[in-house]
């Protein structure tokens, strides 16, 4: 006990891995808040940096950059609508509103906040219940996976502002682009129109910088006359009671996260919009309608893609097996520097257990004190006349395509798809819709496809399967019940319920 | 929810959606057609119906409302005022030209050339204020993708 | 006056971009090393182990890369797409041998050139802790009691499990529902949950669930034990007409564009030999229960159209396809 106590503060006391740690917090934030640069880009650059320092300094600053990044997303995401990384994208949906009301800098503050506190349980659970948890993420079979991106896409529903049929063409729109390329069983090709460049797929990033970024920076263009709302710097940070008001939910979006992180595959993205989901459903009065700048809007997604960094390291550290992008280039930074990621890990190496949750509590912190500094700053930003604003975004958006893959087709989609979306908002169609697609779309696809064979391509047998196992079960009632909540059954029997009361 | 007008050129576009839906509908098919429940086109099929049907749903919804204010040819002017005024046009071409120019010219001269020129087009003057922009941001982008992250840039 | 400084600067930046490209040497930027194959898988432990080795002897860096899909064919055609200025390379496996006989493709590493053979492994048949088989000959057993019930799992036509599959077929009967994966990881994380029944894999990624006892290892793909795998039976002792396959295992290995500069090919030979030759990395290799190669030039070739001859002319045999490899102007072994 008292063993893995000191490896627990090992972090905390020494100073270098102390300064390493909050140096990749710092830059990591700065990483997460450009749309196109990705943490795992990042750490994948860190790996070979630092392929000559002792381990748990590589580890320190690595860790750093990942807490860093996944919160940085949020800024872009709330000051210009441009996700700065797909876990963000659900912050735009009430942080942007609120800068546009003149509260960005409150919007900066409550997501430090509410990120930490997601980081921070996320470290909780991992800390005590890895094995377990991680067991239990393994009985996760295909048909599971279905399940839940069938549950994400049913989000559709909460949304779709407006019409719920274009929310839901919306987002068949998006599973059918995410769906754009070589198919992963057969490969054959899917929608490539006999062109070579499409095999590869449309990168989800390029779709997301394109409908939101540059899609936004041509709405702009059009609401020029507008002057930009003066920024209200009082009160960023969130008062206690504030902190308290929301804890409930923060605590419910924070375990959501924490598990749908722990599934290999799926991670912080997904995280965030599912808890968003749930936020709008189980928040009868929220301070805003949602959409137009609900504090509980930033409130659940930010927790939750926080949260979500815990519950990757589970699989990661109880098996050797990723939760996500990032943490599979860890495991490549252990096996680097002699370390076995496996099952025999933490029973060969507890130290490398206990100082990573160290480390990750320790990141989150100074994501507290880095999160919070320079927000008035930030905030001014906003304040930018858009005749400047709107070609820097171009360019940011544009640098930011161009170094996923170097490719400059991809920038060409990248404003194709803004200008797309520039004429599908304004008929009415969501962006956040397209986005789920894309992100859900492929994997209900495969997940399908799996398991279809696992069960000889059977449809009964495949229904079967759905209601016999109890995981199964559990996840298909939550589906039905989801899909019966959208549809006007429900509205007509909360009507007659309200008619009786 | 009470009956709003069309906006100019929504049925139109509702429609252009529908055919699209149409377009991908025959895509998916021609993947795999009918062959198996468990092919790479079932999916594709599935959700290409889905879009089929909202499409319609939602077709039909803007024709039970009200027509748009102008009809015929005084909404497509209507239209093109509204979505294409000259600034917008004006940027759009800049945008375009930046990103074709940027394979001749390479990154940084495109860049500048296009912030300074867009900028003072935008705000009609200013030429000062967007040099002194444009050459700070240059600055931050060298100083951030090449530099620190060795991105590449045409 | 200002205005003039502030335009002398922007065009002093603008001619500094278009000047300073032009003065550097291989490699120029971010080398983007693309490994087709899930993270965590084989290929993917064995690249990102080697990299920080390359960067070292060539002084660039390498970012990976992982795009995954279509049996490797979406991350090997894109490299086949990209620029030909050495800046992007393939960090692959065996499989592109196998397209043209598959029709997955109409590439094979005869299409690239070929930077380096690093080293072969050998494949093992892995099972669940808990599963009621405990050897191969069990395992073939249940599958001729109930045909196409146990479920197998596969990376895509062309992977290794599909090519083994093949190769046991030929000489006896196994037949399975087979549940694509996006590679060896996520195949192994399934198998763990009790998701799959067994899966053919690369010894590589195996080798710790094996040894750690949360996979069981049915059979090793060669005619006698692996060292790094002791106790685990070689597959020749219920299978013993598969000698005639055998030796046969995954290889990894470098590939790049044919028409890549001559610099830039040279540089990166000699850079990924002398790392590929360190001792950590053979150490790494060795200890994983790989075997080292370090081919380059005609060596690797021969090795490659050899690999090529015998394992499409045994899935041809096997009735796994129906193109015949001489069809492709592939020699018999």
């Amino acid at each position: 006990m008292s063993e893995a106590l000191s490896y627990f503060t090992m972090a905390w006391f020494d100073l270098g891995l102390l300064g390493l740690t909050a140096l990749g917090t710092f830059a990591g934030i700065y990483i997460g808040a450009i749309p196109g640069l990705s943490v795992t880009m990042a750490v994948s650059i860190l790996v070979s940096f630092t392929f000559g320092w002792e381990v748990n300094q590589a580890l320190a600053l690595i860790v750093g950059i990942y807490i860093g990044g996944v919160y940085g997303g949020s800024r872009s995401a709330i000051l210009l609508n441009i996700p700065g990384a797909p876990s963000s994208v659900a912050t735009a949906f009430d942080g942007y509103p609120l800068a546009k009301r003149g509260e960005a800098g409150r919007a900066i503050g409550l997501s430090t906040v509410m990120s930490v506190i997601g980081g921070l349980i996320g470290v909780l659970v991992l800390a005590s219940a890895a094995p377990i948890i991680g067991n239990l993420a393994l009985k996760f079979a295909p048909r599971d996976y279905f399940l839940i991106a069938g549950i994400g896409l049913l989000l559709v529903g909460s949304l779709a502002q407006g019409s719920l049929a274009k929310g839901i063409f919306a987002a068949a729109l998006g599973a059918i682009i995410g769906m754009v390329g070589m198919d992963p069983v057969t490969a054959e090709g899917r929608f490539t129109l006999g062109n070579i460049n499409l095999m590869g797929g449309i990168h989800y990033v390029v779709v997301m910088i394109g409908l939101f970024g540059v899609a936004e920076a041509l709405g702009m263009l059009h609401n020029m006359g507008v002057a930009p709302v003066k920024q209200k710097v009082d009160k960023i940070i969130p008062s206690f009671a504030m902190v308290m008001k929301f804890l409930p939910l923060s605590i419910r979006t924070s375990l959501m996260g924490t598990i749908i992180g722990v599934l290999p595959g799926v991670g912080g993205d997904i995280a965030a919009l599912m808890a968003y989901d749930h936020a709008k459903r189980s928040v009868k009065k929220p301070t805003r309608p949602f959409g137009e700048g609900a504090y509980e809007g930033l409130v659940a997604p930010e927790t939750a893609n926080s949260s979500a960094v815990g519950g990757a390291y589970v699989p990661m550290l109880t098996l050797g097996m990723p939760g996500d992008a990032v943490t599979a280039v860890i495991i490549g930074a252990l096996v680097i520097h002699g370390l076995n990621p496996g099952p025999m890990l933490m029973v060969e190496n507890p130290h490398i257990f206990w100082f990573t949750v160290g480390n990750l509590a320790l990141a989150n912190i100074f994501l507290l004190v880095f999160g919070l500094m320079g927000i008035k700053l930030f905030a001014k930003l906003v304040e930018i006349p858009k005749a400047m604003l709107i070609p820097l975004i171009l360019v940011l958006c544009t640098v930011g395509t161009y170094s996923i893959n170097s490719s400059m087709m991809e920038v060409f989609w990248m404003l194709g798809f803004g200008i797309a979306g520039y004429f599908l908002k304004t008929f009415g169609f969501q962006m956040g819709p397209i986005i789920l697609g894309v992100i859900l779309g492929p994997l209900m696809d495969t997940s399908y496809r799996q398991a279809m064979s696992s069960v000889g391509d059977d449809p009964l047998a495949f229904l079967a399967s759905l209601f016999t196992n109890p995981l199964s079960l559990i996840l298909t009632t939550g589906l039905v019940l989801i899909l019966l909540s959208n549809t006007p059954l429900m509205g007509l029997i909360k009507k007659r319920r309200a008619a009786v009361a | 929810m009470p009956k709003q007008r069309r906006l100019v050129g929504e049925l139109a576009f509702a429609v252009l959606m529908l055919a699209l839906s149409l377009v991908i509908g025959y895509l998916a098919y021609q993947i795999s057609g009918f062959s198996s429940i468990n092919s790479a086109g079932a999916f594709p099929l599935g959700v290409s119906l889905i879009m089929l049907l909202s499409a319609l749903w939602f077709v039909i919804e803007a024709i039970a409302r009200q027509p748009a204010e102008a009809t015929g040819l005084a909404a497509l002017r209507q239209f093109c005022r509204e979505h294409f005024p000259p600034q917008v046009l004006g940027f759009l071409g800049l945008a375009v030209a930046y990103l074709v120019g940027m394979n001749w010219l390479s990154f940084y001269p495109s860049t500048a050339l296009f912030l300074i020129a867009s900028m003072v087009y935008l705000r009609k003057g200013g030429v000062l204020i967007a040099a002194a922009v444009t050459v700070l941001t240059i600055l931050l982008v060298y100083l951030l993708f090449t530099l620190v992250f060795s991105v590449y840039l045409p | 006056m200002i205005k003039k400084i502030l335009a002398g600067i922007t065009l002093g930046a603008a001619a500094a971009g278009l000047v300073l490209p032009a003065h550097a040497e291989y490699p120029q930027r971010n080398i983007q090393a693309v490994v087709p194959w899930g993270a965590g898988g084989a290929t993917d432990i064995v690249m990102r182990s080697l990299i920080p080795h390359v960067e070292k002897e060539l002084g660039g860096k390498f970012i990976i890369n992982n795009r995954t899909g279509g049996t490797g064919v979406i991350g090997s055609n894109y490299v086949l797409t990209q620029r030909p200025d050495g800046h992007t390379v393939l960090l692959a496996a065996e499989n592109a041998q196998l397209y043209p006989l598959l029709g997955l493709a109409e590439f094979d590493y005869g299409d690239f050139h070929t930077i380096n053979i690093i080293g072969q492994n050998a494949a093992v048949i892995a099972a669940p802790a808990d599963s009621p088989y405990n050897s191969m000959a069990e395992l073939l057993a249940a599958a001729k009691d109930k045909p196409s019930t146990l479920r197998m799992g596969v990376t895509g036509a062309g992977g290794l499990p599909g090519s083994v599959h093949a190769m046991i077929e030929a000489v006896d009967d196994l037949k399975v529902r087979e549940v694509t994966f996006a590679g060896d990881g996520p195949g192994i994380t399934a198998m763990l949950g009790g998701h799959l029944d067994f899966m053919p894999l690369s010894l590589i990624a195996a080798k710790e669930m094996i040894t750690s006892g949360k996979l069981k290892g049915l059979a090793v793909v060669s005619a006698e034990e692996n060292p790094a795998l002791p106790g685990v039976a070689p597959i020749t002792d219920a299978l013993p007409e598969m000698k005639k396959f055998l030796p046969w295992g995954p290889f990894w290995g470098v590939w790049v564009r044919q028409d890549t500069p001559d610099e830039a090919k040279q540089k990166l030979s000699e850079a990924f030999a002398k790392a590929v030759a360190k001792d950590e990395f053979q150490s790494f290799l060795t200890k994983m229960g790989a075997l080292p190669l370090n081919l380059s030039g005609d060596e690797a070739k021969q090795y490659l159209d050899r690999w090529q001859s015998v394992t499409t002319w045994s899935l041809y045999e096997a009735g796994a396809t129906q193109t015949s490899p001489e069809g492709l102007g592939i020699p018999k072994p």
